[in-house]
């Protein structure tokens, strides 16, 4: 697992682990039962406080991401498709809210806008597919 | 449960001065705190109560338990102490300070003293009328950590380093922090520096506290809006409830507000405005806790802009 935090850009430091483990999780890169380090090891890789390492692990495990273990250890959850995909669109809204907030100031129609991001999303589908075959 | 740190409504007056007015604080076991302010805020004298070397006017000052006047030997050496200028020997070498400051503790570790010694690159036989003001602030260092204490206490550990020292005195902090059961105060006007191991923000201004928080707390509570119209519905004054600082036209403005999420979705049907929101970083947020008691402040600066704090 590679994280990487700016512990000056504002954002909570715990939001910014939360926010790239989540989406770690959703894309599979973090399979289900994937061991996470400990709270001890990711707070010296990152340079930042063991409590914001256990804050970012208790948000994930109260939003059911991650499970903690008898002993212990913290695993990655395995998500029923619906609250995989309920996650997925949770974080794509987020991602794509300034983009709207943009689209809608440069005055691009919401169907222009809706057809560009359907073209990017296939696009990269194949990019995807390319680089699996 | 005793807490490390227990200060209760304490003022301090030196002659007229007010150096510190109804503070009251509480530092559990196990919390890393920054405490900054302004200059001449209170920092140091704040600290000096801590381990008793100053007495407070009024109020009361309990330290690992004990009042602070009464701290004796098995207290102190349960406490670790750099200041800012601390008063060695001119005339001792590094290497000979350190040795004398060591035997008055059972607790030194001298592999520790060895290891930072090495890590931190202390020219031992400097002496400490003449060697560089890093020099002087690592061998202080050293002399406030290396006997394991309970309650580290740092007054501006860093401002005399340069960055690669900064970050390997940032990395040792941490990692004490997680081996030994410490809590630690950092005093402290490199924000940049500290926001990235503190947990909490204690700000002073003007010999009070202004803020008690965890990072994570002052981060949420304030953001940085930039807010479009384009039917020009802007007005010309905000809210002062939570709009701090303004700048702009009907169409178009950039402000600093406080609690943001509460406010946000009201702002943007009150004036059909697009908002974009961005957090603000401790150096920006610091202005706002000291400026004019926090209502109004006076800076107004732009994103990423540097807060220069004189050190």
């Amino acid at each position: 697992m590679v994280i990487r935090v700016d512990p000056n850009s504002g954002i909570p430091v715990y939001r910014q682990i939360v926010d790239q483990i989540r989406f770690q999780v959703g894309s599979g890169l973090l399979a289900p039962g994937t061991e996470l380090p400990s709270t001890r090891a990711l707070s010296r890789k990152l340079g930042v406080n063991p409590m914001t390492v256990s804050k970012s692990y208790a948000v994930l495990e109260d939003e059911g991401v991650l499970d903690r273990r008898p002993g212990l250890t913290l695993i990655v959850a395995a998500l029923s498709p619906s609250k995989r995909e309920h996650t997925a669109m949770q974080q794509l809204r987020a991602t794509l809210e300034p983009a709207a907030t943009i689209a809608s100031q440069l005055g691009v129609p919401a169907r222009q806008a809706g057809s560009l991001f359907r073209e990017m999303v296939e696009k990269s589908d194949r990019d995807l597919k390319k680089e699996t075959a | 449960m005793t807490h490390p740190v227990e200060m209760l409504d304490i003022t301090k007056r030196f002659g007229k001065k007010i150096a510190l007015e109804s503070v009251s604080l509480t530092l559990p076991a196990r919390s890393l705190v920054g405490l900054v302010g302004r200059n001449g805020s209170g920092k140091t004298t704040l600290l000096r109560h801590v381990v008793g070397l100053y007495l407070p006017t009024s109020g009361e000052c309990r330290t690992l338990g004990t009042a602070s006047h009464y701290l004796g030997p098995t207290e102190l050496e349960r406490i670790g102490f750099s200041q800012q200028r601390d008063n060695f020997l001119d005339w001792m070498r590094a290497r000979q300070l350190i040795r004398y400051v060591s035997a008055f503790y059972p607790r030194w570790d001298r592999d520790l003293e060895e290891y930072f010694v090495g890590l931190l690159d202390i020219d031992l036989e400097a002496r400490m009328g003449t060697a560089s003001p890093g020099n002087v602030q690592k061998v202080s260092f050293v002399l406030a950590t290396c006997h394991h204490p309970e309650l580290l206490l740092l007054d501006e550990p860093l401002s005399d380093l340069d960055p690669i020292a900064r970050h390997d005195v940032l990395t040792i902090l941490l990692d004490r922090f997680e081996r030994d059961d410490v809590t630690m105060v950092i005093s402290s006007h490199l924000l940049y520096d500290i926001e990235r191991i503190v947990e909490s923000i204690v700000c002073l201004e003007k010999g009070r506290i202004v803020a008690d928080a965890t990072l994570d707390e002052l981060k949420e509570n304030f953001a940085e809006w930039m807010v479009t119209s384009r039917e020009g519905l802007l007005p010309y004054r905000y809210d002062p409830a939570y709009v701090i600082t303004s700048e702009g036209d009907r169409f178009q403005a950039r402000m600093v507000v406080r609690d943001p999420e509460s406010h946000l979705a009201q702002f943007r049907s009150a004036y059909s405005a697009q908002v974009e929101s961005h957090p603000l970083r401790l150096e920006a947020i610091f202005p706002l806790l000291v400026g004019n008691g926090g209502k109004t402040a006076a800076w107004s600066g732009r994103p990423g802009s540097r807060v220069e704090v004189e050190a």
